[in-house]
């Protein structure tokens, strides 16, 4: 198969430094305290967060800061072949973790203690880069229950096909067996705070494929920026300021 | 899910007998519902319906199975709901799993009749490839996105929706081969037949709170409810399924009572679900 073709197009007509099509909406689940959905391409992820709330568990109560929890499942359909057991594998196990440990960092957690957020990232349709897909839902919802952050979290992925480094793989470049490298950045302050790869890549073009999914991040975070100030502008017309 | 103080309770309660529900309902009003057909590419067939802030998926798989033993001539349908943590904190874990599998059983019930096959809402001799050795398994899945009361409706809605919309491959069987093998088949990859899903029933819920049943409750009302009825009926007017949930007894007068305003109702419905339903594909067809 070509992934990129001599004339540098991808399999979906991409150029190698092209993201996806990325669209979000925030506040889809009205009884959440804060929600979005999250396209980057076909991949399409729901994230809903409850909290601050009551801690359900008193013996995992923190006094000094909040319990942050996270949960990622991925719907019955979202794969080309029907999944069985849609959430306690192994691999939503880990990516729950993930999230948890990416979105843990940036919340001030500090400022409400003895309290829970919960996080639930909802897979709908999967076709590659599902974790930084959440990721960057996890952050809309939320700024969209206006929790306190230090900074937006943006995550995107890349990989390196046929000697050129490739941006927002998809499931059918993802299964190709080259790297795929997933980071996620904090927006401002331009710090990583999420970094997975598999497979093997030389040093000096693992540097080159990580500034291309900054670049990506960085992208995203252009765009995540774009779709808050839109929304606290339709807030305020509604508030009659 | 907040508890509700007495004071709610009461307002919810007088609201409901004096046929003036929280939101301005008349109890026998259903919420506005908005169908989208098409929400999941990937799978055969798909939609998504909201009522008010209950929001749920249904999408439709088919993949190529074998008939049982005691039906050669017919194919498979299985239903699964699956309530996702999004709508509500308890469903994390395998906290949504009691309810999953009752509106999982209800829906069964509902739509695909009895044991022997008789009243089932789809033509399941119209999934069989080869008689005895091939047919098409259905994969019916449920997503419960956001719950705000209702969902066995909304499901039934969802459910009715994306059959409708669903294409299944045409498939050509190699003629020739002997009894014990595999057939040969040839699936096409860009002509479909669409499902006929003119039979497939809805379901009207009647919820019993005091005295008085209302119709398309909230999680609010439906906290409040002694009992209520489910019933599945198709374009005929016939009822092809019948759950009673909650606790409280019911009078049998009552029951049958509730049965023919339901089957009342669900003339309404079944019209609005397919006029929105049409609205829906045109709506995907042209964009």
């Amino acid at each position: 198969m070509e992934y990129v073709s001599p004339e540098g197009l991808r399999l979906d007509g991409r150029r190698p430094l092209e993201m996806r099509q990325i669209n979000a909406e925030i506040g889809v689940v009205v009884k959440a305290d804060g929600s979005a959905v999250f396209e980057m391409g076909n991949t399409k992820v729901i994230a809903a967060v409850y909290g601050p709330r009551e801690v359900q568990n008193r013996s995992q109560q923190l006094s000094d800061q909040a319990l942050v929890r996270c949960e990622y499942s991925m719907a019955n359909f979202s794969t080309g072949d029907r999944l069985r057991r849609p959430k306690g594998d192994r691999r939503s196990s880990e990516i729950s973790l993930v999230i948890r440990q990416t979105m843990e960092a940036c919340i001030l957690t500090h400022l409400m203690p003895r309290s829970q957020i919960d996080i639930y990232v909802q897979v709908l349709q999967a076709d590659g880069g599902t974790r930084s897909a959440c990721i960057n839902a996890a952050t809309l919802a939320l700024a969209d229950a206006g929790i306190p952050m230090r900074d937006l979290i943006t995550s995107c992925s890349a990989g390196y096909l046929v000697n050129t480094p490739l941006l927002d793989l998809n499931y059918v470049e993802d299964s190709a067996g080259g790297p795929d490298l997933t980071v996620g950045i904090l927006a401002k302050m331009d710090k990583v705070t999420l970094l997975q790869m598999d497979a093997k890549l030389p040093m000096h073009i693992f540097e080159k494929v990580m500034q291309v999914a900054m670049e990506g991040c960085r992208a995203v975070a252009q765009y995540i920026r774009e779709v808050l100030l839109e929304n606290t502008k339709e807030l305020e017309y509604r508030r009659g300021l | 899910m907040m508890g509700l103080s007495l004071g709610e309770k009461n307002y919810i309660k007088g609201g409901i007998a004096d046929d003036l529900r929280c939101d301005g309902r008349r109890r026998l009003d259903y919420r506005s519902i908005a169908i989208d057909t098409g929400v999941i590419p990937q799978a055969n067939g798909s939609a998504r319906v909201r009522m008010g802030s209950t929001d749920v998926i249904a999408s439709v798989k088919a993949e190529l199975g074998k008939p049982s033993s005691y039906r050669h001539d017919c194919g498979k349908v299985s239903i699964f709901v699956d309530c996702s943590p999004t709508a509500a904190p308890m469903f994390e874990g395998r906290g949504g799993d009691e309810l999953s599998t009752e509106l999982s059983v209800a829906l069964e019930r509902c739509l695909l009749g009895g044991k022997s096959g008789s009243g089932a809402g789809i033509d399941l001799s119209s999934l069989k490839i080869v008689e005895g050795k091939m047919c098409w398994d259905l994969y019916i899945d449920g997503l419960v996105i956001s719950s705000d009361g209702n969902l066995l409706d909304a499901l039934g809605i969802a459910i009715k929706a994306a059959l409708s919309n669903t294409g299944i491959p045409k498939v050509e069987a190699m003629p020739g081969t002997s009894a014990e093998e595999e057939p040969e088949i040839d699936i096409s990859d860009d002509e479909f037949t669409r499902l006929d899903s003119s039979k497939v029933p809805i379901i009207v819920t009647l919820t019993k709170v005091g005295r008085h049943y209302v119709v398309d409750a909230t999680i609010e009302e439906e906290s409040q409810m002694s009992s209520a009825v489910s019933m599945s009926v198709n374009r005929q007017g016939d009822v092809c399924g019948l759950t009673k949930r909650g606790g409280a007894g019911l009078d049998p007068s009552i029951i049958i009572d509730m049965v023919s305003v339901a089957k009342h109702l669900s003339q309404q419905l079944i019209a609005t679900v397919d006029s929105e339903i049409y609205a829906a594909e045109a709506r995907e067809s042209s964009a």
